[in-house]
């Protein structure tokens, strides 16, 4: 269901029915892999069945991502020409909108930095992903931020090709990714971290943000999105 | 004949090619991988347009560069040369 709200409300944000949106939320165990990824390929099924991992699919490109609730996931959906994201590229969006994260990681004291195409690393480690598009009248960027997971499960259940791990000179998944956890050295929850998240994006953007819940038609959107695509092995597998 | 290929594009992402050939003719082929397109659904139209084309640079390069003017597509982390390469990677050659 969470994917199906991811889309409901960059939908609802274009067509003017809601306003500028950041939405912070995890998921427990799942694998949520790009939409132009092949699950056979990128997922390890076996690994997934033993560890009690879910696979979705969601609506942006990129890579594969492992959630668990040691994730923080946020989204920031605006509506297209607005003043953040004037230009319409890409790559502008995902450099522009990982800002604010990149901001709130830095006043907790992580090292953060945005590293081109769509990662914010800490000393070449990705703490992060992006992803987002530009459709549905609606410029859209969401990130994953490792705070606290747990990176043996992730380094299992993701087959992630040679090609991919080579050009950095590491041998694993888990070796190329750290944790908000594990660059502060101490335990931190995933609720401080969006609080962070938050005050990077205020400062960041010269925006405040207000705190508040779905609106009916976004809820109403997102059940039949779920219905329609999101619960179904169809969108979720195949290719 | 099946061919495949994992191509890691100059921004860094991977495109993976499955295709079946035929007399030198890409009968069918998917693209995946975790590079960026917008619009999304326009990879299905470079797969189709592939369809029946020769497994060859100038025809494959031609097809491709006609598939980004008519869609208009955009892509982050993948150039229209990273898709021509990845289907001749698929050559072995």
């Amino acid at each position: 269901m969470n994917l199906a709200v991811e889309e409901a409300i960059p939908r609802m944000v274009g067509e003017g029915k809601a306003p500028s949106t950041v939405r912070f939320w995890h998921n427990s165990n799942t694998i949520v892999i790009g939409c132009f990824q092949s699950a056979k390929l990128e997922v390890n099924m076996d690994a997934c069945k033993e560890t009690g991992t879910e696979i979705v699919r969601r609506f942006t490109g990129g890579g594969a991502v492992y959630h668990d609730s040691g994730n923080l996931n946020y989204a920031i959906s605006l509506r297209k020409g607005h003043r953040l994201v004037p230009d319409q590229n890409l790559q502008s969006v995902f450099q522009r909108l990982s800002e604010g994260a990149v901001e709130g990681l830095r006043k907790l004291g992580v090292k953060a930095e945005f590293q081109p195409v769509n990662d914010i690393q800490v000393d070449g480690k990705k703490v992060s992903g992006a992803a987002g598009s530009i459709r549905w009248n609606s410029v859209f960027h969401h990130g994953c931020i490792l705070v606290n997971s747990d990176l043996r499960i992730l380094g299992k259940v993701l087959n992630v090709p040679r090609a991919k791990l080579e050009d950095r000179h590491v041998a694993s998944v888990q070796k190329r990714v750290t944790t908000v956890r594990d660059e502060l050295g101490r335990d931190i929850t995933t609720r401080e971290v969006r609080d962070a998240i938050v005050s990077g994006i205020e400062s960041c953007y010269g925006v405040r943000v207000e705190s508040g819940v779905l609106m009916k038609e976004e809820v109403g959107l997102a059940e039949e999105l779920y219905q329609t695509k999101y619960s179904r092995l169809e969108w979720n597998l195949e290719p | 004949m099946e061919r495949s290929a994992d191509y890691k594009a100059s921004g860094g992402k991977l495109v993976r090619i499955r295709l079946t050939e035929e007399a030198g003719q890409i009968r069918s082929v998917r693209i995946t991988g975790d590079f960026f397109l917008i619009p999304e659904e326009s990879i299905g139209k470079l797969e189709k347009m592939l369809e029946d084309t020769p497994l060859q640079e100038q025809e494959i390069r031609l097809l491709v560069d006609r598939f980004y003017r008519a869609t208009q597509a955009q892509g982050a982390g993948v150039t229209p040369d990273d898709f021509v390469k990845a289907l001749l990677a698929t050559r072995g050659v």
